[in-house]
């Protein structure tokens, strides 16, 4: 058949989500619109993997509970779903690892539709080899903020070679806000630049700034956040008394896992 | 003896075309605000869709207005909407409205206190507005000087801005205003939100989604009764709106009479 063919790409959000909120939800909205207005893509799913408890960041409640919030938020979402399968590690995992987990799997579901051969190590093969090939007929992109863009230029916070893996064998979809300039920020980088066609940013007009950390502080202070998130993950977080000022002193004094095995590596 | 609180009850008057998360979130944080001064308990949230003859552009008949806002706020326990100043014949003054919606508010607070009750403060009605609202007093004949005198000498306002000087500066900048400040209550929202209904509005026209910035249930009723296209923005393109007209007309009834 002539002409473009379309990619199928599905997104993929890793994060806190501590706890997830409308703001989160609108990432996917946003960046669904933007991907299937170029022609190129269509969209087939979104996943949500919030991090494991072991990222040890300051204020983060237990994985659990922040898994079950966000499976009430996508409970009227047709095409976002939660998955357990990074906050389920019992190490913090790096993002590339979740990619490539998630990527991995989308394959095998791919290959087991259409494959009839039940020989593992056959289908093994394919998958490793499909997984160069595929970059046709299926994507997988990491989508985030702005915010994870610039923290590539953190010392410490990524290997090098899991961003080359990440924005060069997939795709970065990056929401960004008016006061952000991403395409600087790439220019600056040269890994980045290299990589610039897999990175398609997404400008939000209109700048929707409901961050956990505000809910969070709302919350310690009994303030309303009716209508920042889904009723039900306020059912949720009431009913379970989730963030207090005792809970968001967790790990308070722990260094943030990423931090803490990169520093260790390049010592040695 | 510690004073009893004032009851208050909160108005928001405006298109609602639609009605957003942001519009209920006014009403979250009015509350929060007027509860932690002390001196108020916020009883009700009364939002009234403006009728069509105010003549805005894009405005969407008022029977799909409120059903909207009947829909968004559903799940609401202590906001409602009301009809009254949709179905009026012609546009309506806020204070009118708002003399309205109070002499129903204190009809209902003396019928369940008892009028011999001295003790127990009035309930106040007061306007829920966001921080543009304060601006619109210097366009010229779009309010009477008298009327926002009452509006805000007499009842009052909650101001909801997003963290921003501007309405604190709008009432420095105006004599009248200034006059009245301890009347006009600011309350912050921290965090950025510029979701408003002409985004909305936008964001439908191009096939856009807006979920998650107004309940899905309001979103299906617009979907299905196929609101906010281009033809829909255009209605009222070469009108003036209907205040700046009446306004220049005939005067309405003052307080005094």
């Amino acid at each position: 058949m002539e002409g473009h063919s379309i990619t199928k790409v599905v997104l993929l959000a890793c994060g806190s989500f501590n706890p997830i909120t409308n703001m989160h939800m609108r990432m996917f909205e946003l960046a669904r619109d933007h991907l299937e207005d170029t022609g190129q893509y269509k969209v087939v799913r979104g996943i949500i993997s919030p991090v494991g408890d072991a990222y040890k960041k300051k204020g983060l409640i237990e994985a659990c509970h922040r898994l079950e919030m966000t499976r009430l938020a996508t409970e009227s979402s047709d095409w976002v779903m939660v998955d357990s399968w990074e906050s389920l590690q019992p190490e913090w995992v790096e993002t590339a690892k979740v990619v490539r987990h998630h990527y991995e799997e989308l394959l095998e579901a791919e290959q087991n539709f259409d494959d009839v051969d039940t020989i593992k190590y056959a289908k093994k093969r394919r998958i490793e080899e499909n997984y160069h090939k595929h970059r046709d007929g299926l994507q997988l992109m990491l989508l985030c903020g702005a915010d994870v863009l610039e923290s590539f230029g953190i010392p410490n916070m990524w290997k090098q070679e899991d961003i080359a893996e990440i924005v060069g064998r997939h795709g970065l979809v990056c929401i960004t806000r008016s006061n952000s300039d991403p395409y600087k920020f790439i220019h600056q980088s040269d890994l980045l630049w290299k990589y610039r066609k897999n990175i398609h940013i997404v400008r939000e007009w209109v700048t929707n700034d409901i961050s956990a950390t505000h809910v969070r502080r709302s919350l310690r202070r009994g303030q309303s956040v009716r209508y920042l998130l889904p009723d039900s993950v306020i059912h949720y977080i009431k009913e379970h008394d989730l963030y207090s000022s005792e809970s968001e002193q967790k790990n308070a004094d722990v260094v943030l896992a990423p931090l803490q095995r990169y520093t260790g590596a390049s010592s040695s | 003896m510690a004073a009893r609180r004032v009851p208050l009850v909160l108005l928001a008057c405006g298109s609602f075309n639609p009605i957003t998360n942001q519009h209920m979130r006014l009403f979250e944080l009015a509350r929060d605000h007027m509860h932690s001064t002390g001196q108020y308990q916020v009883v009700g949230g009364i939002v009234s869709p403006v009728s069509d003859s105010y003549g805005k552009q894009g405005l969407v008949l008022a029977k799909h207005r409120v059903a909207m806002a009947e829909l968004a706020l559903q799940s609401s326990n202590w906001v409602t909407v009301d009809e009254w100043e949709s179905q009026q014949p012609d546009w309506t003054e806020t204070v009118v409205t708002m003399r309205y919606h109070y002499g129903r508010i204190l009809k209902e607070y003396e019928r369940s206190v008892g009028m011999h009750n001295n003790s127990n403060p009035s309930p106040q009605l007061k306007l829920l507005c966001g921080a543009d609202f304060l601006d619109t007093f210097k366009i010229p004949g779009l309010w009477r000087d008298d009327h926002v005198e009452e509006l805000v000498g007499h009842f009052g306002l909650v101001c909801v801005s997003r963290g921003e000087l501007q309405p604190e500066r709008a009432v420095h900048e105006s004599d009248l205003l200034s006059y009245h400040r301890h009347n006009i209550f600011h309350v912050r929202e921290w965090v950025k939100n510029e979701t408003s209904a002409t985004e909305v509005r936008r964001a439908l026209r191009r096939g856009l989604s807006v979920k998650y910035l107004l309940p899905d249930s309001v979103i299906e009723y617009i979907h299905r009764h196929n609101l906010y296209t281009e033809d829909s923005e255009m209605r009222n393109k070469s009108a003036v709106l209907r205040p700046l007209v009446k306004q220049a007309q005939e005067p309405v009834k003052s307080l005094d009479d």
